[in-house]
Formats: C-alpha cells, structure tokens, sequence
C-alpha cells in the first residue's frame, strides 16, 4: 500500500496524475506556484500539506481544469489528457460547501448530472444513493440553510461524487467543522475511499488528518509553492484516530513536522511547536 | 388567518382614518366641490360613473396598456440588464444612453413619440415602457453583479456553459434586486400610461382626468378617475409581491 519516493517520477507510466515544472503566475505578478513536478499513481491516497498561501488551492484548481498552468503541463489519466472542467474525470469539494441556496439538497447534489442534461429519474436514483451514502437520506428536500455545516459539507461531498469520477480533489473540506466533528468526517471519508478505491488528492492543514487519512504526504515550501518532501504513511487500514498516539504514527508525524520546519522559519511555523 | 383578519383591519381603520381626514378638510375649509370636493361627493360621481359605464370604458383602456406597457418595459429591461451586468463593454456602451433616455422628461418625449409611432396603441404602449425600464434594468444588473462568485466557480468547475451560468445561477441569485426593481416599475407604469394618454389619446383614466379636469370643471369625477388608478397601482403592486413570494423561496 505504501507509495515509494521513485513512484512519484511524472515520468512513471500509467500515473493518474502527472505535474511537470508546473508554474501558475497570477495577472498581478504574483507566483503561486514554481517548478512544481509530482506524479500520483491511481488509486492512491495523497495528502498535500503546507502553510497559507502556498499554492495549494492553486494546485487543485489547475488540476480541476478551473485555471490554465502559466509554466509546464499537468495531464491526467492514462491517456494523459489536459484537465477540462466538467468532463467527468475531477471531482472537487471546496473549503466552503458551496451550495446553491434555492435548490433543495437533492437538487444540489445532482446539479453535475442535471448541468449533463441527464434524465429527471435517473438523477433522482443517482441523487437518493449518493445522499444514503453519506448518510444524509433523511434530508434529500431540505434546503441547504436548514442543514448544519457538516451536513453541508457532506452534501457537497455527496456532489462531488455523483459523477463517479476516477479522481477527487478536496480542498480543506473539513476546515470549518470543530476538530471531534472532523474527526469523525476523515473517519468518514476513508470509508467511502475504501469502499470504492479512486485517486484522492487532498489538502489541509492538519497532520493528524494527513497521516490518518494519505498514503503519501507531499509538504510544500512557501510560495510560490514547491514540492518539499514527500512522506510515505505506511500504515495499515483501516486506520484508528488514535494511531497518531501509536509509536510508528507518532514517527511519521515527526518526520512531516521535521520536513514543514526545514522549509518554514520556525518562529513561522505552527508544525514545530510543543 | 388571524393575521390576514388583522391585516385587512389595519388597512380598513387607515383607510377610515384617511376618510375621517378629508372630510373634516372640506368641512372646516368650507371649500366648493370644484376645488375640494367632499369623500361623499366623489363617492356619489364615481357610483354616477360606474353605472353610466364611463369609467369601466376609460379603465380598461388604460388597464391594457399598462399590461403591455409593464411586459414590454420588463422584459426588455431584464434581458438589458442581464446584458449590462455580464458585460462591462456593455455597460459601458449603453448606460449613457440609458441614463440620458431616463434624465429626459419622459412628458416632453411622449408627444414625439406618439407622432413617430403612429399615435395609436403602440405609441402609448412604448411610452409606457420607456419609463419602466430604467429601475427594473439598473436592479438587474446590480442583481446580477452580486452573484456569489464561489457558486460562480463552483458551476464553472462542474462543466456549466456561460448559459447555464446566467439561467441556473445569476438570474436566480438576482431574483429578489430584480423584483424590487419590478415592484418600483410596475408603480411607474400607471403613471406611464397616463402620460402616454395625455400625449394623444382619446380614451383612458388620463383623458378622464382632462376631460374632467379641463372641460367640464367635474373635480369629483377627476378624483375618481384618481382613486381609480390609486386602486389600479395598489393592485399590480400587489400581484408583483404576490409572484415574488412564490418565486423566491429561499
């Protein structure tokens, strides 16, 4: 299960994701992203970690299709496509659930199928089973303001997953919720991963997160963002919340802490304390 | 139901009010009924009025174009708006002129446009929209300049064409800036087809009001010709609040 440090060649084939010299400059001259280069095997589970303003969202957002690379190229899948939003192949969850106020939340959760054109009955069949499956079947026509933020985040999950796509990309999808909530939400996650294996990058801030839920942990520089070190989570599944109290858990944990410091002034960082 | 019993007391007791009022005016000022006739006077003309069948015929002249008057100006103004709003060339193309046609007295124009187009229903129809248009147009673009740019992205991200971005999110997120300008232009529109009547015409509550006003020295007629398109306002102001709420659910 462990991802070795050689499998992140872009060069490797047969790579879900491959990103070369990838360089993303904004119209203001700011760098966001420099010479960024990672390749991710299908099916694995990558977690990227890094301080504000790094370029992660940045990096999720090229890879969604949503913002065109200023400098090198990014391809996807085995055919090696450019990322086209819309196409089916991304899902992308938000830091913010981003639902449609008016729609219900059925209706928001097939908006990618309906945007499709796909057929009334088949989007509500499709809808129903992806609420059940994050357990939000009890609130298919309630509007999103009568939901709570974590059923929210859950619904927004639920959208990203209609379309069945090969890769996920998640954005902090738990930053808002209070750290016991979350707790139980990458609980969540690794099971709905584990019950239908697909290529997942994630970003967030939290170590605990990363090392509960990655195969492999990319940390990255200040921007404009860089790949820093690569960390391999070789724990068994499914994994408990209490790992990082286990002592290989706790050695993997000081190896990222170890990696964030190297590229962050520790007076910086918030990885190095305590 | 209580409150719709409370609410329907409310405006019986200020319309009570206001009645009370006016005849205590015309009591104390001692005025002839040409100047300021008294509630009964003019409750008196307008049964007078109703029964002769001069009101209804004057009324549903005016009721016809302010029904055009209000769609065409509408629909016009929100298609603009949509334009003006998703584009800043647009905007910056067209809202001079947009401004301009508002800055001008619609009164000085209504009587060269009903030249221009033919003096007939048309003409009136058109002058009614005109003066529609600005409030629902500018609240449209400003409606449509709030969308949430998350959602925006988030549509984006999922394939949504620059279509589906206007039809399934910017309208609908604009819905209730452009329903305030609806319920400020449809008021507009009443008074829309007034000036177009007075312009040129030969029926309507506007040539009511000059018939009564200017020919036959009949205030109280004037006055009913007034309440009635007090009335007519209320009601399609209503009507607009009443889409609204059904409309807007969130």
């Amino acid at each position: 299960m462990a991802t070795t440090f050689d499998r992140s060649d872009p060069a490797t084939p047969g790579l879900a994701v491959r990103i070369e010299g990838l360089g993303v400059t904004f119209p203001g001259g700011t760098q966001a992203i420099s010479d960024f280069t990672l390749g991710v095997e299908p099916g694995s589970f990558t977690a990227i970690i890094g301080p504000n303003g790094c370029g992660k969202s940045t990096l999720l957002r090229v890879l969604a299709g949503l913002l065109p690379p200023t400098k090198g190229r990014v391809r996807l899948g085995d055919a090696g496509m450019e990322p086209h939003a819309g196409d089916g192949r991304v899902g992308l969850a938000f830091q913010q659930p981003r639902l449609v106020p008016w729609l219900s939340t059925l209706d928001n959760v097939v908006l990618p199928l309906s945007l499709d054109r796909v057929a009334a009955a088949e989007r509500g069949a499709r809808g129903r089973e992806a609420l059940e499956r994050v357990g939000l079947s009890g609130s298919a026509e309630r509007r999103p303001r009568e939901l709570s933020g974590g059923m929210q985040q859950r619904a927004a999950l639920a959208r990203a997953l209609i379309s069945d796509p090969p890769l996920l990309l998640l954005d902090e999808p738990f930053s808002a919720l209070d750290a016991l909530t979350r707790e139980g939400f990458d609980l969540e996650l690794q099971r709905l991963w584990l019950d239908r294996p697909r290529t997942v990058i994630l970003v967030t801030h939290s170590v605990g997160e990363a090392i509960a839920l990655a195969d492999r942990i990319v940390t990255m520089t200040a921007r404009p963002g860089r790949v820093a070190r690569l960390v391999a989570v070789d724990l068994p599944r499914p994994r408990r919340i209490e790992l990082l109290g286990e002592r290989r858990g706790a050695e993997i944990e000081a190896e990222v802490r170890r990696a964030l410091a190297e590229v962050h002034p520790p007076e910086l960082s918030p990885w190095v304390a305590s | 139901m209580g409150g719709i019993v409370s609410r329907i007391g409310a405006a019986l007791l200020s319309f009570a009010v206001f009645g009370a009022f006016w005849k205590l005016v015309t009591v104390v000022g001692g005025y002839p009924d040409y100047i300021l006739p008294a509630p009964e006077v003019v409750a008196e003309r307008g049964l007078r009025a109703i029964v002769s069948g001069i009101l209804w015929q004057h009324t549903a002249v005016t009721l016809v174009e302010i029904v055009l008057g209000f769609a065409v100006g509408a629909v016009a103004a929100i298609a603009t708006g949509v334009a003006l709003g998703k584009s800043l060339l647009i905007e910056r193309v067209l809202s001079p002129y947009i401004v301009a046609a508002q800055a001008v007295p619609i009164l000085a124009l209504a009587p060269l446009l009903d030249i221009w187009f033919g003096g007939g229903l048309l003409a009136r129809v058109l002058i009614c929209a005109l003066i529609v248009f600005f409030p629902i147009a500018i609240a449209t673009m400003v409606g449509i300049r709030s969308t949430d740019p998350l959602l925006a992205e988030m549509l984006r991200s999922l394939g949504a064409t620059p279509r589906q971005l206007t039809t399934r999110l910017e309208i609908p997120s604009a819905l209730p800036v452009i329903f305030g300008g609806l319920r400020v232009g449809v008021t507009l529109a009443v008074i829309g087809a007034v000036v177009a009547e007075w312009a040129g015409a030969s029926s309507g509550l506007g040539v009511l009001i000059n018939i009564a006003n200017q020919g036959l020295f009949d205030t109280p007629l004037m006055f009913v010709a007034l309440t009635t398109l007090a009335v007519i306002g209320l009601a399609f102001y209503g009507l607009v609040v009443l889409v609204e709420r059904r409309l807007i659910t969130h």
